[in-house]
């Protein structure tokens, strides 16, 4: 029988956390099955090993097929040398990280999705240069990972940290998506990248239950049963979080200097969100990650509470009985596994009710928490909604504009023409789509003028935590207005006081349509171009924004900003200026 | 007693900077030297213009000792005809001849912030943020030093590319020489934002006004840089930049055991060839990346002085860049002095980036309508065709501000200067 998915080992988290005999921890990891060719290069991913520092190229990995038989398990039991030693290692670990991520977009899209970059086999590079720096580079169509020499002479490979390769991985899955998140606009999109990028690298790295146990074995010294004192929010936080965050030593650091780190510390300070340094976008990402990791803690927090204690009973020696209440290690860490991996599923799914320009944080809260409406109508037993909503508010984050009471995207409610298109059509031809846009530009409040373009349908199969399927097809659309700074102003767009009136300006709008199994269009979660007073003004703080930057002429190709932003979170003053 | 005119010579040094302000008083003149560097002489300049530079200062002393000496900032065309040599022949023996009574730097420079143990890997004893800082701008030295040992190195980097490393590499390697020859030189005041310059007495009538760079309190409060992760960013790069230079000379240091190595400098299959072409372009682009943010980082160092006489001010402020001024732009009494200045050193040789747009929007003495008289006047020291490109718009002087300082300001620019001239002059009565 041919396979579908298989299992390589890979590194757990990064070589520094090691198990009780000081063992780096591996884990297997499930991914999609295939023929490998030597790399290892499939049908999504081409490894090749090649150092510019050193103009060298090292041998490929040689996995095999993993589609009549399972992938051989080729470094069971290495000792760490071998692990740190053997490139051939390092690229099967690269390489099992990247297409465990893409599937874990895949299956909670329901559909295939695209790199950012052209081509559909991405290119990566395991041991680029030596330098303290990993990227995605669109014009590249790859990502490449650096290696650096830590202050204690080692050589630490950022191909090797779980965090960063799935970090490097969403950069490329995020900009297949939503290609305009690149764009220059606000200090939320600008941030949104990194803070997304973070968010999922976290999740996916505590959907692994080895590292969850891992961690808890630390702070319970290995022990099968555990004291609930371990398991509040505060010991949790402890144990998991801030313990990751110190097995997150050299990548890290050399990569995005204290970002993550800071994320999860949770700094007190941080009640202080709207404090001047979560302006700028190389720190804003943060508060994402920080909401969305204390909102992880909280439901993982009442997932134990509804695990069965065990009872045990001692005889003291002055003969008093004493009962302690215990609760089971590999329950609690299952817990946790199972509530990371349903938050990254969530967190996936709404990247497609995000508006795809001018995103703001705000949006995909109410992505999020839409995301999850349709999935569970009636809220679960573990309350995601409020608990998202909660730590969002905390860390300054309101639910979005137009979004509903329960911070919700709003229904389509407007009484659309369908006749004269057709439904099979609709759900893959874009030309169709534009075709139903057009003819209801009116009650889609979607301006005449400009350009307009749709640029992606697509059908999708979600399966809900009932089992049942959720059909949907997602459709993007952008438009784009471009008019001088004078023309802007008479469109009641505030402009800068100092910009020259002939200045030439380009603004966006555009939006997502989400239609319902019956091709009926269930949200249009839309930024127009200039049409309401809260149009006019996102526009004027968008292009005062980068007027103050001197980011309003650039033209992004979104490769050489993220290395420079990921420089700005290692510390780099003016990096990004 | 105050001073009665003001003559500044502009030196011609090419790519640099060196300014002489010479005071005239009732009783004797007094003298403040600016800067004295130079990464490019212009191509028919003599060889020795740095010591003809230093002996014309000598002669303008006329006897007397100088007044001051003003270092803004560490990078070569800024402080190298500082460095002396063994036979005290020199352009930086020549001035230290002169005995300056005081010495101006940022408070960067202070030997007592330098981490004592040196060489890669070495932490810095005092972790304070000044110190930090300290220890980052020679982990930047460092930096460019094995930047420039691997550009020797490479097989594959563009000409121009190399020709631009050098440039950049070379301004922001350590310059020992000079550093050491401006702390022994005369007493030496180390300042940031809001201190004393120390001149008030030496230059009566003369108000010195400190306005950068800030310290890393004050930068945190507009930046909120952390110094802490910026140290250890430019630690590690040198760390990795210097165990990329040893596995250069030594195999045995290699990353990999060499059984796994498929090909080394060639012969590539074909099928690796695309990324390997994409990765070495990349590489340049790196490499040019972290040079061009070290180079900013040290400009951010520069010292910048507002000197103010009656009701005239004068405004050199070395190469800073916004990071530098955010600060001081922040304080509206400080942009209130500024928006009357009468004459404008411009910062980095005409860069784009060193005179913010923030900035230039507040000289009040700009002529901005046509036909309006030039009540600003600037002062530019450049050489075009060193720094940056003209298709990334960077480069330097930028064309659009050398248009703007032609059309609103009385521009007096090296760069129209024959190189045999050694230098022109502008004259302030007061």
């Amino acid at each position: 029988m041919q396979r579908t998915t298989g299992q390589l080992r890979i590194i757990a988290q990064d070589p520094g956390l090691r198990d009780s005999t000081g063992n780096i921890l591996t884990t297997i990891v499930d991914l999609p099955a295939e023929q490998l060719r030597p790399g290892p290069t499939g049908y999504r991913v081409k490894i090749i090993d090649y150092d510019v520092s050193t103009d060298t190229l090292y041998k490929e990995a040689d996995i095999g097929s993993g589609v009549n038989q399972s992938y051989p398990d080729l470094y069971k039991g290495a000792s760490n040398d071998t692990l740190l030693g053997d490139p051939r290692f390092h690229a099967q670990n690269v390489y099992a990280i990247i297409m465990r991520t893409l599937a874990r977009f895949e299956q909670a899209l329901g559909r295939r999705v695209k790199w950012g970059c052209d081509g559909h086999q991405l290119h990566v590079a395991p041991h680029a240069f030596a330098q303290a720096n990993a990227f995605y580079s669109r014009q590249d169509r790859g990502l490449f990972f650096g290696y650096f020499t830590s202050p204690t002479g080692k050589t630490i490979f950022t191909c090797l940290s779980h965090d960063v390769v799935a970090h490097e991985t969403t950069h490329a899955i995020l900009d297949g998506l939503r290609g305009r998140f690149m764009e220059p606009s606000s200090p939320d999109q600008a941030a949104f990248h990194e803070g997304f990028a973070d968010v999922v690298a976290m999740l996916s790295i505590f959907s692994l239950r080895d590292v969850v146990e891992g961690l808890l074995d630390i702070a319970t010294a290995g022990e099968d049963l555990v004291d609930p004192s371990l398991l509040t929010t505060e010991a949790l936080k402890e144990s998991t979080l801030l313990g990751l965050a110190e097995e997150m030593g050299g990548a890290l650091e050399g990569v995005r200097g204290q970002a993550l780190r800071r994320s999860i510390k949770l700094d007190p300070k941080w009640e202080n969100a709207d404090a001047p340094e979560f302006e700028e976008e190389h720190r804003r990402g943060e508060l994402i990650v920080a909401a969305m990791l204390n909102a992880f803690l909280d439901i993982w927090v009442k997932r134990i509470d509804k695990i069965g204690t065990i009872e045990i009973k001692t005889i003291g020696p002055d003969g008093v009985e004493h009962v302690e209440r215990k609760k089971d290690r590999d329950l609690v860490a299952e817990a946790g596994a199972k509530v990371a991996a349903h938050l990254l599923t969530m967190a996936i799914r709404a990247i497609d009710y995000c508006p795809p320009v001018d995103l703001s944080f705000s949006d995909f809260l109410s992505a999020l928490l839409t995301v999850d409406r349709e999935v569970t109508p009636d809220d679960d037993r573990y309350g995601y909604r409020d608990v998202l909503l909660y730590w969002f508010r905390k860390f300054r984050i309101p639910k979005a504009h137009g979004s509903g009471r329960d911070g919700t995207w709003k229904r389509c409610e407007a009484e659309l023409t369908y006749a004269r298109t057709h439904f099979e059509s609709l759900l893959r031809d874009e030309g169709e789509v534009f075709r139903f846009l057009w003819e209801n530009r009116e009650k889609l409040s979607i301006d005449e003028r400009g350009y307009m373009e749709v640029q992606s349908v697509q059908p999708c199969t979600r399966i809900g935590p009932d089992g049942f399927a959720l059909r949907e097809t997602v459709g993007e659309y952008i438009q784009i207005l471009t008019l001088t700074a004078e023309e802007f102003a008479k469109i009641g767009i505030g402009m800068p006081s100092d910009i020259e009136p002939d200045k030439v300006i380009r603004i966006y709008g555009g939006g997502a349509l989400i239609f319902d199994e019956y091709g009926q269009l269930k949200y249009q979660i839309a930024r127009h171009l200039a049409r309401s007073p809260h149009d006019l003004e996102r526009q004027s703080r968008r292009i005062q924004y980068l007027w103050d930057n001197g980011r309003l002429d650039d033209i992004e190709d979104g490769t050489s900003r993220l290395a420079a932003l990921h420089l700005a979170r290692a510390g780099v003053q003016g990096a990004l200026s | 007693m105050k001073p009665t005119s003001l003559t500044i010579r502009s030196y011609q040094v090419g790519f640099g900077d060196a300014f002489l302000l010479s005071f005239a008083y009732p009783d004797v003149p007094r003298h403040v030297l600016v800067d004295f560097g130079s990464t490019a002489l212009p191509p028919d300049a003599p060889a020795n213009r740095m010591v003809e530079v230093a002996n014309d200062v000598v002669k303008v002393c006329n006897g007397e000792r100088l007044t001051a000496v003003v270092a803004t900032h560490r990078h070569k065309d800024h402080i190298s005809g500082f460095a002396t040599n063994k036979d005290q022949n020199a352009s930086g023996n020549i001035i230290a001849g002169l005995k300056p009574r005081l010495v101006l730097q940022p408070w960067t420079e202070d030997p007592n912030l330098d981490p004592k143990a040196t060489g890669p890997g070495a932490i810095p004893v005092d972790d304070s943020k000044r110190a930090l800082r300290v220890a980052s701008l020679k982990g930047m030295h460092e930096v460019a030093g094995a930047m420039l040992r691997e550009v020797e190195n490479s097989k594959f980097l563009s000409d121009s590319v190399k020709a631009q490393l050098n440039f950049l590499g070379d301004d922001n390697i350590s310059n020992r020489p000079a550093v050491e020859n401006l702390m022994a030189m005369g007493p030496n005041n180390y300042l940031n934002f809001g201190e004393k310059s120390g001149l008030e007495d030496l230059l009566p009538g003369v108000e010195t006004i400190v306005l950068g760079p800030p310290n890393v309190d004050q930068s945190e409060t507009v930046l909120k840089q952390r110094s802490k992760d910026e140290n250890e960013f430019w630690h590690l790069r040198a760390l990795t930049a210097q165990a990329a230079v040893e596995r250069g000379s030594d195999p045995a240091s290699s990353l990999f055991d060499q059984s796994y190595v498929e090909s080394s400098g060639g012969g590539y299959p074909e099928d690796a060839r695309w990324l390997i072409y994409r990765a070495r372009k990349m590489q340049e682009s790196q490499m040019l990346g972290i040079v061009r943010a070290l180079d900013k980082s040290m400009n951010n160092t520069s010292l910048i002085l507002l000197f103010r006489i009656g009701d005239k001010s004068l405004l050199f402020p070395g190469d800073a860049q916004i990071e530098n001024w955010a600060y001081a732009l922040s304080r509206p009494d400080v942009r209130d002095m500024l928006a009357k200045v009468d004459v404008y050193k411009v910062g980095h040789h005409g860069s784009l980036n060193a005179t913010p747009k923030s900035l230039w929007n507040l000289f009040e003495k700009r002529a901005t309508e046509k036909g309006a008289p030039k009540l600003l006047a600037s002062l530019m020291s450049t050489m075009m065709g060193k720094h940056g490109s003209v298709e990334s718009k960077t480069e330097v002087p930028r064309a659009t501000l050398t248009e703007a300082l032609r059309e609103e300001t009385d521009l007096l620019s090296t760069h129209d200067v024959p190189a045999s001239t050694l230098y022109v002059e502008k004259v302030i009565q007061f």
